[in-house]
């Protein structure tokens, strides 16, 4: 940028393609960065569920949390299972933005799941909850919790509801766990509304 | 937040968890992590602060309409503190006692005051309040109002725990929690007792559990222009009796509340029901019945009502109780007069209908009041003259004058009430003047009655009642209380005054058979010129000037003597012909809770006796203090307060004072009472209804937010992409440009 601000000094030089080189290079070089961002977010959640698979092997091998990676500010508290799509994540505790990059969050003030209440798991529409769009009533979800125990549910429906209205109450009777990510699943701004895949443990 | 690599946590936090001890196997494992981060440390930066602005932002939209988030004046919005109810009544005989537990729950990282509004039976009286605190339990003391105000206060500023509960009308609390600390639980316990009133064979009991929104109005025009901007208000408390209201459309429902009633009817029991929730009854002997909701819980939003009756041939006609308190014994006589042998002639009667069509009767409770009023004039005989009025913020008279209810003019009545729609404020006063008007008040040979349908929710009782004892005249008023939430102070009271009666009609169903039996009321009183004598010498009964009785009605007189001995005899009219009755007190059997009754009447009677000008305004507080004092009872002028005696919020750590949000009572529409201006459309509807679950239907508190759960690399990627083409157009152009 510094070279454009003065003009002067550059008019005297015969290389006037680098003047105009400079701002492609720029642009080139900025759309590579974002690109790289933008792979990133993905590629760190895959590579993410990875480690977070040996920690809470660990966890579960020896009954206390174990952090993914020393510096990391979350355990991870579950596995949950799709058997229909065949797929399954570590569940991290917390819903804070940094937990929800690395895999589903275990939105605070709701029950563990499987105990009585209603227990919730967020996580973002384009990473490992955008399956969630291909659950339907009466799928199966897995959970295996930290203490080695393993919950099956079954999906009851779902609904589409804003953020702040979900309408869930983490004391409701029963045992219930609901699925959360964001709604539309293939908008690209983030918005208010959340689908909600709510399911009811099998006795 | 995340942690980056260059910022290691506190070694504090090592030591104190075990989470935080990374096991050995897995650090080596985990080399790839540094390299992790400090890619991360590139990107992270921006995604989840993009987030955090996206919930602030949808917080402050929520403002203007949620009453979830309460904000604290310079800082972010605070939750209110979610509350469970539990009820817990013991009905022995004519007496309930009643435990409410309130459960405040404060989900938020604050200190929090949470200010929580809440109905109770308007003959309730409220002697007892608790406040637990963990493992504490500290019992509230009665005080003067005032002074009680400023405990609670002082407490408050010094950090402690603390509770008050004050009446802002006889049907109408608050308790006020100070000091909840992050994420604590505090519970409120209050009892009370209650008479239980039986009419016409059927025993009710009526717990209120929402405070309906109510419409106070301002001063009236002229007095403001007279007065001044110092104009007496007719609501001066209308922030005390106003809570947020949740839009059913956009919240669920909060407040869940459970129930048990233990039933010691003290007869052998028949039916039971109860036409607003769904019960289970388990029969614990033949005159003992436990009740429960069928649901477990449900959410605090319209009245429960539970009625019982006598197992046929059994119902008792008089019940003596009796009890033993300070300097004395108090008796509660219960008695149901027989009725006429003979009907009397027909007497021809003026009624005046009037009907509230103000925004708060919308949905359900306005079909139900049209359904009532139909009811009454089809019950109209000729020779009957009649007139409707009905009320919003203004009102119309249908006829100048009362017409007779012929053909014609029942047609035409008929038209204008179904042509009524719920919508405005409610102004009370001016169509209730225009009802007593009475333009012929010496033709005593004809009944003036006035059927007033209406569900209460106004602010102004004081002016309504007063215009009632003023005005009168030889009219009777007749309440009849719509809905799922009427104002049960307002009705009772203003039906005590008007010497009519108050018929409560909850539900659609009950439409046909309780305007039926209020129609038989209105033929005549059945017990008239009534008298109660004492064989003992000063003897403390309350009321002391008897009303009539209608059809079916009982007689409840609690009294307060040396010792519960002699006789009482009751004298009266029953259907023109004299009627007497004398009672062996010795027979009384024991009761609970006669005394607190017996000084709950007598602060009534008080109230009304200033009302109506029989007691001066002084006169009337210092006996309604003093009875509050000695009994313990929360009045006008008492408030109970609790504090624990240690300190517990940080110095310099804030309060934030928050007011619990209330649901709408059931079958009301919110846009009519709040209107359509602030309630934005709702999204799209799903595009696929939620299966009822009972877990969301009785969805307790406020629930759970959500958090963000979208990222920004499609937005990245496109950017990136259109940025690379760009620039490769621009050098590729360039190079040909110089080639």
């Amino acid at each position: 940028m510094s070279d454009i601000a003065n003009p002067g000094a550059v008019a005297q030089r015969p290389d006037r393609r680098g003047i105009k080189t400079l701002p492609a290079l720029l642009l080139v070089a900025a759309g590579l960065v974002l690109l790289v961002q933008a792979a990133w977010i993905p590629a760190k959640a895959a590579l993410a569920q990875v480690l977070l698979e040996r920690a809470f092997a660990l966890t579960l091998a020896e009954g206390t949390g174990m952090r993914p990676w020393p510096w990391a500010d979350t355990v991870p508290v579950a596995r949950i299972a799709f058997p229909g799509l065949g797929e399954s994540y570590v569940v991290l505790a917390g819903s804070s933005g940094q937990a929800l990059a690395f895999g589903p969050g275990h939105v605070e003030g709701t029950p563990e799941a499987g105990e009585p209440g209603t227990a919730v798991y967020a996580a973002h529409r384009d990473t490992q909850f955008r399956s969630l769009g291909r659950l339907a009533a009466g799928d199966p979800i897995e959970v295996v919790r930290r203490d080695g125990r393993s919950v099956r549910f079954r999906v009851t429906g779902r609904r589409v509801a804003r953020w702040d209205a979900s309408g869930l109450d983490p004391d409701a009777p029963g045992r219930h766990l609901v699925l959360v990510t964001c709604w539309p699943l293939h908008a690209i701004t983030p918005g208010p509304e959340r689908l909600l895949v709510e399911a009811v443990a099998e006795p | 937040m995340l942690s980056l690599p260059l910022s290691p946590f506190p070694p504090s936090s090592h030591s104190r968890s075990p989470l935080a001890r990374p096991a050995p196997g897995l650090t080596r494992n985990l080399l790839l992590g540094p390299l992790i981060a400090l890619l991360l440390a590139l990107v992270a930066g921006i995604a989840p602060a993009r987030a955090q602005e996206t919930r602030a932002q949808e917080t402050r939209a929520q403002d203007g309409s949620g009453t979830l988030l309460l904000r604290f004046e310079g800082g972010a919005p605070v939750e209110a503190p979610r509350l469970k109810a539990d009820a817990a009544i013991t009905v022995s005989g004519p007496t309930a006692r009643a435990t409410i537990t309130q459960v405040f729950r404060n989900t938020t990282a604050e200190w929090v005051e949470g200010t929580y509004l809440f109905p109770l039976p308007e003959d309730a009286a409220v002697d007892t309040m608790k406040l637990v605190v963990g493992d504490r339990v500290i019992v509230a003391e009665i005080r003067e109002r005032e002074a009680a105000r400023r405990v609670y206060e002082a407490a408050k500023a010094e950090g402690k725990a603390a509770a008050l509960t004050e009446q802002q009308r006889p049907n109408l609390f608050t308790n006020a929690v100070a000091n909840i600390g992050p994420g604590e639980t505090v519970l409120v316990q209050l009892e009370y007792q209650q008479p239980v009133r039986p009419t016409a064979g059927i025993y009710a009991l009526r717990l209120p559990t929402v405070a309906a929104p109510r419409y106070s109005p301002g001063p009236s025009a002229v007095t403001s222009v007279v007065e001044g901007p110092s104009a007496a208000d007719p609501v001066p408390d209308r922030q005390k009796i106003a809570a947020p209201v949740l839009d059913p459309a956009r919240h669920a429902p909060v407040n869940p509340l459970t129930l048990t009633i233990d039933l010691k009817a003290g007869f052998p029991l028949g039916q039971m029901r109860s036409a607003t929730h769904a019960i289970r009854v388990e029969e614990l002997s033949g005159s003992e019945r436990r009740i429960t909701l069928a649901d477990g819980a449900t959410a605090a939003d319209r009245d429960f009502e539970l009625t019982w009756t006598a197992a046929p041939g059994e119902t008792p006609s008089v019940g003596l109780f009796r009890e033993r308190v300070a300097g004395g014994e108090a008796v509660l006589a219960v008695v149901t007069p027989p009725e006429a042998a003979s009907p009397a002639a027909p007497v021809p009667r003026d009624v005046v209908f009037v009907i509230d069509n103000s925004g708060s009767m919308g949905g359900a409770s306005m079909r139900q009041a049209k359904a009532s009023l139909l009811i009454g004039l089809d019950r109209l005989r000729s020779g009957d003259r009649f007139n409707v009025i009905r009320f919003d913020h203004s009102f119309d008279t249908l006829f100048p004058d009362l017409v007779p209810a012929d053909e014609t003019h029942l047609d035409r009545a008929k038209r204008f009430v179904a042509g009524l729609e719920a919508s405005g404020g409610t102004e009370m006063l001016a169509p209730l003047r225009a009802a007593l008007r009475d333009a012929t008040p010496e033709e005593t040979g004809r009944l003036r009655q006035i059927v007033f349908l209406t569900d209460g929710a106004i602010g102004n009782e004081a002016q309504i009642f007063s215009a009632i004892a003023a005005e009168r005249g030889r009219s009777r008023l007749f309440m009849v209380g719509i809905g799922s939430a009427p104002n049960g102070y307002l009705m009772s009271h203003a039906a005590e005054l008007g010497q009519g009666s108050f018929t409560q009609i909850g539900t659609p169903d009950q439409v046909t058979e309780r305007m039926r039996a209020l129609l038989v009321k209105l033929e005549s009183p059945a017990v008239t010129d009534l008298t109660a004598t004492f064989s003992e010498p000063s003897v403390d009964a309350t009321p002391t000037r008897l009303p009539d009785l209608y059809r079916g009605e009982p007689l409840i007189l609690p009294a307060r003597m040396r010792a519960v001995r002699g006789t009482l005899t009751l004298t009266g009219r029953i259907g023109g012909t004299p009627w007497q009755a004398v009672l062996s007190l010795n027979t009384a059997e024991a009761g609970t809770g006669i005394g607190k009754l017996w000084a709950r009447a007598k602060i009534a009677e008080a109230e009304t006796a200033r009302l109506t000008g029989r007691l001066s305004p002084d006169a009337s507080d210092a006996a309604i203090l003093r009875l509050a004092l000695d009994h313990g009872l929360t009045t006008r002028l008492t408030s109970l307060v609790a504090v624990d005696a240690t300190p517990r919020r940080p110095e310099g750590a804030r309060l934030v004072s928050t007011d619990l949000p209330l649901n709408l009572p059931a079958g009301w529409d919110f846009a009519s009472v709040f209107g359509e201006g602030e309630a934005q459309p709702l999204p799209a509807p799903p595009r696929q209804r939620r299966a009822a679950t009972p877990a969301t239907q009785f969805a307790a508190a406020q629930p759970v937010a959500l958090p963000q759960t979208a990222t920004d690399f499609e937005i990245r990627a496109w950017l990136g992409g259109v940025l690379l083409a760009l620039g490769l157009c621009l050098s590729l152009r360039r190079r040909r440009v110089a080639a």
